[in-house]
């Protein structure tokens, strides 16, 4: 009975349709409605207006072989969506119109005889600091390295304290001297153990 | 069938808010009816939902694209399989699942401790039934599977092609059970809050749990990487991606309290860590789920983003201010009952496991998150992208690698200055050992002889263990070694497969720190052309292009290259790499073309090959890399797998005490 319900409502559907041209308009608006969001390489939504052309007039010989090209294209961040650097983007990634852009741009720069600082500079111009794979180590972005470590000295110093106040009652008995004894080598070990943990 | 689906879906919603109401009622009033109400409510609930999993799986059997869901992700020439997967392919069917899993999880849980527990069980079955309710709501009212389109359209939009993989129809529900398994020791320790019953009883109750939630997690974060690494096509299995990144979060916390809570059942201590631990793990895997949900961070793993995002918010903060408020109103029930005997001991190792792992945990939430702070603060968008995390984490992680081998080393309680010399001499002379012959062999990546340096230390140490343990064994039983061996790790299953999961561990380090070494080249070969290339060992390689050909198979139309490779001058295999155009029936394609990459496995290395494109007719683009190690990755994987059911396994017989290992899981308070 349901199967009847169905194939009329289908029915009318496509007759009230009619047109292929409106049934693919209305698919379109279906995948609005819950698209499948993809950003993987291989199928991000390809947005080439994301790239913005990155050009320096020419000023001496190139200073690097394909190597280190593809080294420094390695610290470029692709603009299509990914999140891939550029030279993982263009050779992964053969619909992507965005990392092959850049990586002529890059090549135009190293033919011009841009050092890969140079480069990196000239794209953070254009692009801003997205165009790098990791934060800069400069500004507030600055503690997006050191907070981690902090926060690990911060727990090593709360082991710390919560070790020597967990012994704290365990230490009042140990005047004896057998276990007394025993303790300096052991707190050199560990402050050798927590040195080599603090990096 | 399809609509007594929907229906139970509302069913199910009351059914656990009654679960939820009368279990905290029953709890709080000690009504015994109102308890074994809740608890039959949990079953019920469970059943429901059953019934709603089965009726979107009949819709998307059916093709019945009256439905948004299956018009959205199926299509009618999908492969049967993968309209079977598609079920959490997107939001509202992964929903689902998660809903489906935890009612299931939470009738386990309740079953299992029928006569056990019950002081803490009608907290534990209302806080299930609590969070239960949260995900029926959200799926009743904010991301509906059974929402219908007002029309029907002839074909479905399809399945996206990375989601046409194997990987992808097993690794989901993988993740999803191990992240759902932190549902149950949360709302154990929630209950043993809420009872102040903060002994070591609901610890026993949740660590066979939280080992099943670690074995799923862990298994879930491998299948993920080999998924992530044939199909995607960039070149790697870990991009420190968002979604990545929220899977291993639960993954690291549940490993330190695994660790942690041997403290406590052998020592009485870190009690108030092992609530925490407990506690974050499951507001972890909430936050992971809403990272990738509500579209916060861009990911390459999340098919499906929309608007729920605010309800897993919402949750996440009450479940903070809930678990706050019960810790911060309880420290005097969860303060230690022992002493720490020595800075070197097992306990104090076991701190500094805990503070690496809950660093590494920190490090990666912090780089995660930390796009969102900085454009907070300095309007200025930024990427936290893989040199970042592995800058921070690959020394935390090597530091964690160390430990692994000193911990087992050390004794509990205290180790004398004799006894240390005497465990560490072999371990640390294999370490030096292995990374001098590395060097010897050319060796040169500071890190990588680190690493192997570590490897051989961590791996001398379980080697010893094992080798300590056989030979006590030989002497007491007059055993012979394999049964010695066989007996050793059975009888003290959780020690020894703790052991051969480090294994497992070891194996990964050392497969991650083969990356190192990796080397890509760029190709460009017409039919009948060759490119040479060296590897990371050496070998003098050659490609032969075979041509570029193009066929039609069952959904999609194929670009493929076959490429004869050749090693040091013989011919060692042919190596398919793929790009696929996915059409639905009518012949239209869909989607963007997907890569299907050509891999040569092997124990050394894999020879990578991605089809970048096609110029013309017969020039292939492509990008070869020598993926050193990697097949470890997989194999490491599934031996740390195996140690987690070695640890899980029931324990049939009493523990007897064992040579050189003392009578576990006796509370300390109880030898007191």
């Amino acid at each position: 009975m349901s199967n009847a319900m169905m194939s009329r409502r289908r029915f009318f559907a496509a007759s009230a349709a009619g047109v292929a041209t409106l049934s693919v308009a209305r698919i379109a608006g279906a995948q609005q409605a819950e698209s499948q969001v993809n950003t993987g390489a291989a199928n991000a939504p390809m947005e080439s207006d994301r790239y913005k052309p990155v050009q320096l007039a020419a000023k001496g010989a190139p200073l690097m072989d394909q190597a280190k090209r593809d080294e420094l294209e390695h610290h470029l961040h692709c603009q299509c969506g990914c999140n891939l650097d550029v030279y993982t983007c263009r050779t992964t990634d053969f619909s992507c119109e965005v990392s092959p852009a850049m990586h002529r741009d890059v090549m135009a720069l190293v033919a011009g005889g841009y050092s890969a600082p140079e480069i990196i500079a000239a794209f953070t111009n254009v692009y801003g600091d997205r165009v790098l794979m990791a934060p800069p180590t400069s500004g507030f972005d600055i503690a997006a390295w050191i907070t981690p470590f902090i926060a690990l000295l911060a727990g090593i110093a709360l082991v710390l304290v919560v070790l020597r106040r967990l012994r704290a009652p365990a230490l009042a008995p140990a005047i004896s001297p057998s276990a007394a004894d025993a303790t300096p080598t052991e707190q050199a070990r560990l402050d050798a153990l927590v040195r080599s943990d603090d990096r | 069938m399809i609509l007594i689906g929907e229906l139970s879906l509302w069913v199910a919603l009351l059914m656990a808010a009654w679960g939820t109401t009368v279990g905290f009622a029953g709890g709080h009033y000690k009504r015994p009816e109102l308890i074994a109400s809740a608890e039959r409510a949990s079953y019920a609930t469970f059943g429901f939902l059953l019934l709603a999993a089965l009726g979107l799986w009949t819709a998307l059997l059916h093709s019945d694209f009256s439905f948004r869901y299956v018009a959205s992700y199926t299509s009618a020439n999908l492969p049967s399989v993968y309209k079977v997967t598609a079920f959490w392919a997107g939001q509202s069917g992964s929903l689902l699942l998660w809903a489906f899993i935890l009612s299931g999880y939470s009738a386990i849980a309740v079953w299992t401790n029928r006569s056990r527990n019950r002081e803490l069980m009608p907290y534990v079955t209302a806080t299930l039934s609590a969070i239960t309710l949260f995900f029926v709501m959200t799926l009743c009212f904010g991301s509906n599977p059974y929402a219908r389109l007002d029309w029907i359209p002839p074909d479905g939009t399809g399945l996206n092609p990375q989601l046409q993989n194997p990987g992808m129809a097993i690794h989901p529900p993988n993740l999803y059970l191990g992240y759902i398994g932190t549902a149950i020791p949360f709302a154990f320790a929630i209950a043993a809050l809420i009872t102040r019953r903060l002994d070591a009883g609901w610890l026993a109750a949740v660590r066979r749990w939280t080992l099943v939630s670690w074995f799923f997690n862990t298994t879930g974060i491998i299948l993920g990487m080999w998924w992530a690494y044939v199909e995607l096509g960039w070149g790697g299995y870990w991009a420190w991606d968002p979604v990545e990144n929220a899977s291993f979060l639960p993954w690291l916390v549940n490993t330190a309290f695994l660790h942690s809570i041997m403290v406590q059942e052998k020592r009485g201590m870190l009690r108030k860590w092992n609530v925490t631990l407990v506690v974050s793990a499951f507001l972890l895997a909430i936050l992971g789920t809403f990272i990738t949900r509500s579209g916060v961070i861009s990911s390459v793993h999340s098919f499906a983003q929309s608007n729920v995002g605010t309800w897993f918010l919402s949750f996440l903060v009450l479940a903070i201010a809930v678990t706050v408020y019960l810790v911060s109103t309880r420290l005097n029930d969860l303060e230690a009952k022992a002493e720490l005997e020595s800075l070197v001991s097992r306990e104090a190792s076991f701190l500094f496991n805990n503070l690496l792992l809950v660093g590494i945990a920190f490090a990666v939430l912090w780089g995660t998150l930390f796009p969102i702070l900085s454009e907070a603060v300095t309007n200025n968008k930024i990427t936290v992208g893989p040199p970042f995390f592995n800058k921070v984490n690959v020394p935390l992680g090597l530091a964690l690698l160390a430990l692994t081998g000193i911990g087992p080393l050390i004794a509990w309680r205290r180790a004398s200055a004799e006894n240390l010399k005497r465990q560490f001499t072999g371990p640390v002379l294999v370490g030096i050992t292995t990374g001098a012959a590395l060097f010897a062999f050319g060796m040169r990546d500071f890190g990588a002889l680190v690493a192997y340096t570590l490897c051989g230390f961590v791996t001398g140490t379980i080697v010893q263990e094992f080798w300590k343990g056989v030979g006590a064994r030989r002497r007491m039983y007059s055993e012979n070694a394999v049964m010695a061996l066989v007996r050793l790790v059975a009888r003290n299953r959780r020690r020894y497969g703790g052991y051969i999961v480090h294994v497992g561990i070891v194996i990964l380090f050392a497969a991650f720190a083969g990356l190192a070494f990796k080397e890509e080249f760029d190709v460009t070969l017409k039919g009948g052309e060759n490119y040479a290339a060296v590897d990371p060992y050496g070998n003098q390689w050659r490609f032969v292009s075979q041509g570029v050909s193009r066929y039609d198979e069952l959904n999609r139309q194929t670009t493929a290259v076959l490429l004869d490779a050749f090693r040091n001058g013989k011919r060692v295999g042919v190596i398919k790499t793929e790009k696929r155009q996915y059409m639905d029936s009518r012949g239209v394609p869909t989607f963007q073309p997907a890569t299907e990459v050509g891999i040569m496995e092997g124990i050394r290395e894999d020879v990578y090959v991605v089809l970048a494109g096609v110029i013309g007719e017969d020039t292939a683009e492509m990008r070869i890399t020598f993926n050193p190690l990697v097949w470890w990755v997989w194999y490491g994987g599934l031996i740390m797998a195996i140690g987690g059911l070695i640890v899980m396994w029931p324990q049939a017989e009493r523990r007897r005490a064992q040579a050189g290992y003392s009578t576990v899981l006796q509370p300390a308070e109880q030898k007191a």
